[in-house]
Formats: C-alpha cells, sequence, structure tokens
C-alpha cells in the first residue's frame, strides 16, 4: 500500500511545480500589489485606495455593470440558440455533416479577425451591412457609434463566433440520451413538442450545464473581440472589466491594474462557484 | 520492454527542448534587437571606408508619424558615414504607448525610439533608459522652450524629430472663399460659419473619432485660450488647488465638444486619421481639428492640394487674442544600452545639422516654426505653415499645450473627449470625469491631491 502512495505523489510534483510557479505565487503576490502604487521598480503602499477608486470612479465603475450585461446575454443566448441549432442538426437531414462544419468554423478563426472584420461590416457608411440594410429601405443604424447599442452589437458578434462550440456540445449531449425514451414516448402518443419539453430538456441538463458554466466564465472573461471591435469605446460605452484593467496597465498604473485584476478574480469566483455547485445539485436530481 | 522505454525516453526529451525553445526570448520583430557590429552590407561604396561602414542602427517609430523625412536623412547618412538604419513600426495612440513602455521594461529596446517630449517623456522614466545629453555640443542650438520640454531632473534626453506644430483648425481654403466667410477671431465667429456652412450642404466639421486621440484636439488645442483667462492655471491644477470642473474656461472648452456635433460628418464615430486627411485634401470638410503634423501625411499623398488648405487656432472668447497652442515636436531617445553608441550620436547630430534639416525640409515641408535656433522656415513651406502659422509666432500669440507645462495627464482623455464629442455626457460631467481621471496619474506620480 505504502509503496503505491509515493509513486503517485511523485508524478504530481512536476505538474505542482509549474502550477505554483505561474499561478498560485502571482495570484499571492498580486494580491499583495493590488494594495500598493507601483511602477515595477518601487511600490508605496496605500491600503484599500485602489479598490476604492475602482468603484467610485465612473469610467471603472461602470465597467463592472457591462460586464455582467455581457456575460449574462451571452450565456442566454448561446444556451438557448445553441440548443435548438443543435436540435435540428441531431434529426435526419442529409446536410448534416456539413452544417454542422459550417456552424462550427467561426469558432476556428482568431476572435482578432473576427473583431476586425465585424468592426468593418459595420462601419456606419462603408459596412455591408448598412449597405444591405438601406436596399431594404430601412436607415442606416450606428452599429458601433450608437453608444446604447455599442455593447449589444459586440455580444451579438461573440454569440455568432461562440455558439458553435455550445452548439457541438449540445449535439453530444442530444446524442447521449437512450432512444428508447422516445420510442416509449411516442407509443404513449407524445408528439415531437412534448418529447422535446419532457425528454430532451431534462436529459440534456449535463451539457447544458457544461455550456453554461463555460460561456458565462468566458463572457466574464472577454477582452480580444471588445478591443478589436471598439477599444471600448465610444467613450466608454463598451468597457469591460478585462479591458479596462489592460487600459490601466497600459497607462502605467500597475497598482491600480492589479486591483482590477484582483476584483476580476474574486467576481468571477463569486458567481462561478456557487452557480456551479446550484446546477450539479439539480443534475443529480 | 525496452523499445516501449526508450520511447518514452526519447519522447520527454523531445518535450523538455520543446518546452524550453518555446520559453526563449519571444520578441520576433525583425530589427528589434540591437545587431552587433559589421553584420550587414552598405550600399554605395567607395574607395575609402566610411566612418561607420557596416554598422545597422535600430530605429522605432510609430506609423502616425511621416516616413519621408527620416528616410531622406537616412540616405545622407548612409553615403556619408556608410551606416544602415533599420526603421521598425510600431502603432500608434495607446496600444503603441503599451508596447513602448513594455519594451522599455522588458530590455528589449531598439538604439533610437521616436516618442512624445513633456509629461509623456516623464512617465517613462528617462533616467532609467535613455542616455542622458548633457554634454553633447548640439543641445546649445536648441530652443528653450523645446529644452524644458525634454529635460528631466536637470538632464536632456531628446532630439527634435521635426519642427513644432500646433493643435488647431485646418480649414479648406476653397469653402471660404465661395460662400464668402472670413477667419473666425471667437468661437461664436466659428459657430456661424459652421451654420452657413451647414446650410451650404457642406459637412462643417470633420470628425476621426475612429482614431480616438483625435478627439481630445479641440480641447487640448483650446488651452491657450484657458491660460488667457487663468495664466497659471497648469501650475495648480498640477498642485491640485483647481480643477477643470471648477473653473469656467475649463468647462468652457469641454463645451466646445459639444458644440462642434451637429456640424460633424455622419462617420465621424468611426472615420480614421487616415480618412480626415483624404477628406480634407478632397475638400470633402471645412474644419478639421487636428495637429499640423497632419500636414505632412497631406503633402505626400496631395501635395497639389496644400495651398487649399489653411490654420487657425482654436478660438476663444477674445477677439483680440486668438492664439495657438503649440505642440513641441516628438523626440528621438537614444537608448542607454545601446551597442553603438557613436554611431547612434554621429546620426542624430546630423539629423539636426543644417545639411540633415535642409534634407528632411526637402521632402517634408514643417509643420510649424523650427526649435533649432538659427533654422529659419524654407521659402517653399506649406501656406498653411508660412502664412497662417507664423504669424501667431511673430506676434507672439502662442502657448504650448499642457502636456507641456505639467505631467498630469490623465490617461483616459481621448476617452472623456469622444463622450463628450458623442454626446453622451455634457460638458460639466466630461470636465469632473476628466480631474477624476487625472488623480490617478497624480496618485502614481506621487502628488498629493
Amino acid at each position: 500500500m505504502n509503496k503505491n502512495k509515493i509513486y503517485t505523489m511523485w508524478f504530481v510534483v512536476p505538474a505542482m511545480l509549474i502550477f505554483s510557479i505561474f499561478f498560485l505565487i502571482p495570484l499571492v503576490t498580486s494580491l499583495f500589489y493590488s494594495l500598493t502604487v507601483w511602477d515595477f521598480k518601487s511600490y508605496t503602499f496605500v491600503g484599500l485606495d485602489n479598490f476604492k477608486m475602482f468603484f467610485s470612479e465612473r469610467s471603472l465603475s461602470t465597467s463592472l455593470g457591462h460586464t455582467l450585461i455581457y456575460a449574462f446575454l451571452t450565456c442566454g443566448l448561446k444556451v438557448i440558440l445553441a440548443f435548438f441549432i443543435a436540435i435540428f442538426l441531431t434529426s435526419e437531414i442529409k446536410s448534416r455533416n456539413l452544417l454542422r462544419s459550417i456552424v462550427f468554423f467561426p469558432n476556428l478563426v482568431s476572435t482578432i479577425a473576427v473583431g476586425i472584420t465585424f468592426a468593418a461590416l459595420m462601419h456606419p457608411t462603408k459596412g455591408l451591412l448598412n449597405q444591405v440594410l438601406s436596399v431594404f429601405g430601412i436607415g442606416r443604424i450606428d452599429w458601433l457609434g450608437n453608444s446604447s447599442l455599442a455593447l449589444y452589437s459586440v455580444i451579438f458578434t461573440d454569440v455568432w463566433k461562440g455558439v458553435g462550440v455550445a452548439t457541438v456540445i449540445y449535439i453530444a449531449g442530444v446524442q447521449s440520451i437512450d432512444r428508447v425514451y422516445y420510442e416509449a414516448a411516442s407509443i404513449d402518443g407524445a408528439n415531437g413538442w412534448q418529447q422535446l419539453r419532457n425528454i430532451t430538456i431534462p436529459l440534456v441538463r449535463p451539457a447544458m450545464n457544461s455550456v453554461i458554466i463555460l460561456s458565462l466564465i468566458g463572457g466574464l472573461r472577454c477582452f480580444d473581440l471588445i478591443w478589436a471591435m471598439t477599444g471600448g469605446g465610444p467613450g466608454f460605452a463598451t468597457d469591460v472589466l478585462a479591458s479596462v484593467v489592460y487600459k490601466q496597465y497600459a497607462a502605467g498604473y500597475y497598482g491600480l491594474s492589479t486591483a482590477g485584476n484582483v476584483i476580476m478574480f474574486l467576481l468571477i469566483a463569486a458567481i462561478a462557484y456557487p452557480l456551479q455547485q446550484f446546477l450539479l445539485r439539480r443534475e443529480e436530481a | 520492454m525496452k523499445l516501449k522505454r526508450i520511447m518514452a525516453m526519447f519522447l520527454v526529451g523531445a518535450m523538455t527542448v520543446g518546452t524550453l525553445a518555446g520559453c526563449s526570448s519571444g520578441s520576433s520583430t525583425t530589427g528589434s534587437q540591437t545587431a552587433a557590429a559589421g553584420n550587414s552590407e552598405t550600399t554605395g561604396t567607395s574607395g575609402e571606408a566610411k566612418e561607420f561602414e557596416g554598422v545597422t542602427i535600430t530605429f522605432f517609430k510609430d506609423t502616425d508619424f511621416a516616413d519621408e523625412g527620416i528616410n531622406a536623412v537616412i540616405a545622407l547618412a548612409e553615403e556619408k558615414y556608410g551606416m544602415n538604419v533599420e526603421i521598425e513600426q510600431r502603432v500608434g495612440g495607446a496600444d503603441g504607448d503599451n508596447i513602448v513602455k513594455t519594451r522599455l521594461a522588458s530590455g528589449d529596446m531598439a538604439d533610437i525610439m521616436l516618442y512624445n517630449s513633456g509629461s509623456l517623456l516623464n512617465a517613462l522614466n528617462p533616467a532609467e533608459y535613455f542616455y542622458g545629453l548633457n554634454n553633447e555640443d548640439f543641445i546649445q542650438t536648441y530652443d528653450e522652450t523645446y529644452q524644458e520640454t525634454v529635460t528631466v531632473d536637470g538632464v536632456t534626453y531628446g532630439i527634435p524629430a521635426a519642427s513644432t506644430q500646433a493643435g488647431a483648425f485646418l480649414y479648406y481654403k476653397p469653402d471660404y472663399e465661395a460662400l464668402g466667410l472670413e477667419v473666425p477671431k471667437t468661437w461664436a465667429e466659428f459657430l456661424s460659419n459652421c451654420e452657413q456652412l451647414k446650410a451650404a450642404g457642406r459637412t462643417a466639421v470633420i470628425g476621426t473619432f475612429g482614431d480616438s486621440w483625435t478627439s481630445q484636439v479641440i480641447f487640448l488645442g483650446d488651452h491657450y485660450n484657458i491660460l488667457a483667462a487663468e495664466p497659471d492655471f497648469a501650475r495648480e491644477f498640477e498642485a491640485g488647488t483647481t480643477k477643470y470642473a471648477n473653473t469656467d474656461a475649463g468647462v468652457k472648452s469641454f463645451q466646445k465638444l459639444l458644440d462642434v456635433r451637429p456640424y460633424y460628418n455622419e462617420d465621424y464615430l468611426a472615420a480614421t486619421y487616415d480618412d480626415g486627411c483624404d477628406m480634407i485634401a478632397n475638400g470633402e470638410g471645412t474644419h478639421w481639428a487636428i495637429l499640423t503634423q497632419a500636414l505632412s501625411n497631406i503633402y505626400a499623398l496631395y501635395p497639389e492640394a496644400m495651398e487649399n488648405i489653411g490654420v487657425f487656432g482654436v478660438p476663444g472668447e477674445d477677439a483680440d487674442d486668438a492664439g495657438l497652442t503649440v505642440w513641441m515636436p516628438s523626440s528621438y531617445y537614444i537608448n542607454k544600452n545601446s551597442e553603438n553608441l557613436d554611431a547612434v550620436l554621429a546620426f542624430m547630430k546630423l539629423y539636426i545639422s543644417e545639411e540633415g534639416l535642409d534634407a528632411y525640409a526637402q521632402v517634408l515641408k514643417p509643420d510649424g516654426p523650427y526649435c533649432i535656433q538659427g533654422y529659419n522656415l524654407p521659402a517653399d513651406a506649406y501656406p498653411a505653415v508660412k502664412d497662417d502659422m507664423q504669424r501667431f509666432f511673430d506676434d507672439e500669440k502662442t502657448s504650448v499645450a499642457i502636456e507641456f507645462q505639467t505631467s498630469v495627464k490623465g490617461s483616459n482623455c481621448p476617452a472623456i473627449c469622444q463622450e463628450a464629442g458623442s454626446g453622451q455626457t455634457t460638458a460639466g460631467q466630461a470636465a469632473s470625469a476628466y480631474d477624476e481621471d487625472c488623480k490617478k496619474q497624480a496618485v502614481q506620480l506621487g502628488l498629493d491631491w
């Protein structure tokens, strides 16, 4: 017995070493530096001032709201849209494999490339979207310039890109449901919609939980798409936590941006951990 | 079995080597490391050896700064000294700042880098990274005001990259002639000009918020008028005793951003700096608030358009005190740890010598008067500079921009100006937002606000 235990411990050591050097130690030191004003050479201890500034200054605190809107909207849209696309793609249609590849394709492209492309498509005068709309007689929409619309345009692009992964996870979930249930239900006279509601949705719950957790955490951390499309603009309308942290870092306020990172870490932990507990409990039941 | 063991060992070895290779220095852009002397060929060999034959020096600049002038001086240096100069480009704006700071901090900077003077230089901690020029003779030729902006704690670091420039309104002269308008001396006159232009179906003001730094120019260019009302504003602002939000002239500066909103082009939030150059050169818009370095960019693309473009400073309240807010040029800073210091110094000396300035001016005319004493505007300078801007300098109606008077400049200024310019905030809100933003910079600098 003892021999086995020593054997397994040694295998963990290399991984633990890399993990602690690149994750644990920086985590602890960033908790420390977030309490300072820092310029890489020296630091001045200021306590919770950085955090206070984060919550009181308008440009920084609005980003918290935007982050939550972004995360929950993208998560919700992906969960719902991907589910219906997955149902469609697991039914008996001829071009099933081709359609699956097409749906998954946006996920393979670099996020920055997607961002730049969509920013060009959404250009108010030269962009393709507005040109198509004007053919139909609808007036020009300022997708990324209208401050109330800009965040939703970026959310739309994020959903376009991310729905592929969610669909694939759902497809796996739907395919794992035993055919027996459907046969029994159709013998009992249930129609398609009733089968969907009473068999598919409850049994695809593990896949749905994965999609929810992954897209929520991804949405809370999203940076590259927003930066490529609007740079946080116009003004501060599409700033999220990650882009604000990046801006503070670029400006040289290293202590403040570390504080932002700590807030992001705490926010994600506070949302994701209880959510996961909740979803897992429902799954078991 | 033995084969499996050998395979396993081999794979472990390959994995380790692969990881180590991935961990090595990551910068892969060309010409970014200071090259060892003697590893490149020079062109145009003559019989005798030139002083710096075979030396390559590296140059790091942003894409908003026109290349043609630098290339002319490089050609001169290659001919005279036999050295090879490699230019590496970076983006401008906030992303560019980030790249510069990161590369300096990681010790990965080129021999010479181009960067702003003034407060932005302070933020880079120049004593740590740049070669001090106090012992060089050529700094004696510097204009005093310029020298102050590249001196930190008594040590001068910078070499002027170009002439001075102004943050002002470029205007398309044919439109003014067509409608019989006069160059405005007050802000109210300016707005009424815009109104008439709009009524005639023209785009009165060009907005290029796609490049967010351009949205600040009206606000920053108004600094002359703030100083006219409050001469000690910069010093008091740095000390924290006055703010934009509780100074009339300060709030008015932000108000100007809102006043021009009805006159912008339709795609002002997405149009870029390059679009703006195109528009003003082709007369698709009448006014453009921009730094006059744009004149060089326009000249490089549309040389025949230069006689149609004029310049006036951001108008204030007083018709008799219409002034110009001047920017000191960006400067070159020499990497302290450069391996080719002698070659670099020779190149820089050539750059600001009369020979070098002549070579530069042949290709790109100045965007304002020079910072080198004794070197005057050439006879074929842009009409905008020679006729319009020189007048302000002669009448002494100029002041430097605030970033050259104090190192407290908020990093979110472009975004705040964008917000005001797109109508999301009022002038008062924008002013207080900017004050709060500057507080972060003050805290970082250790000032007590």
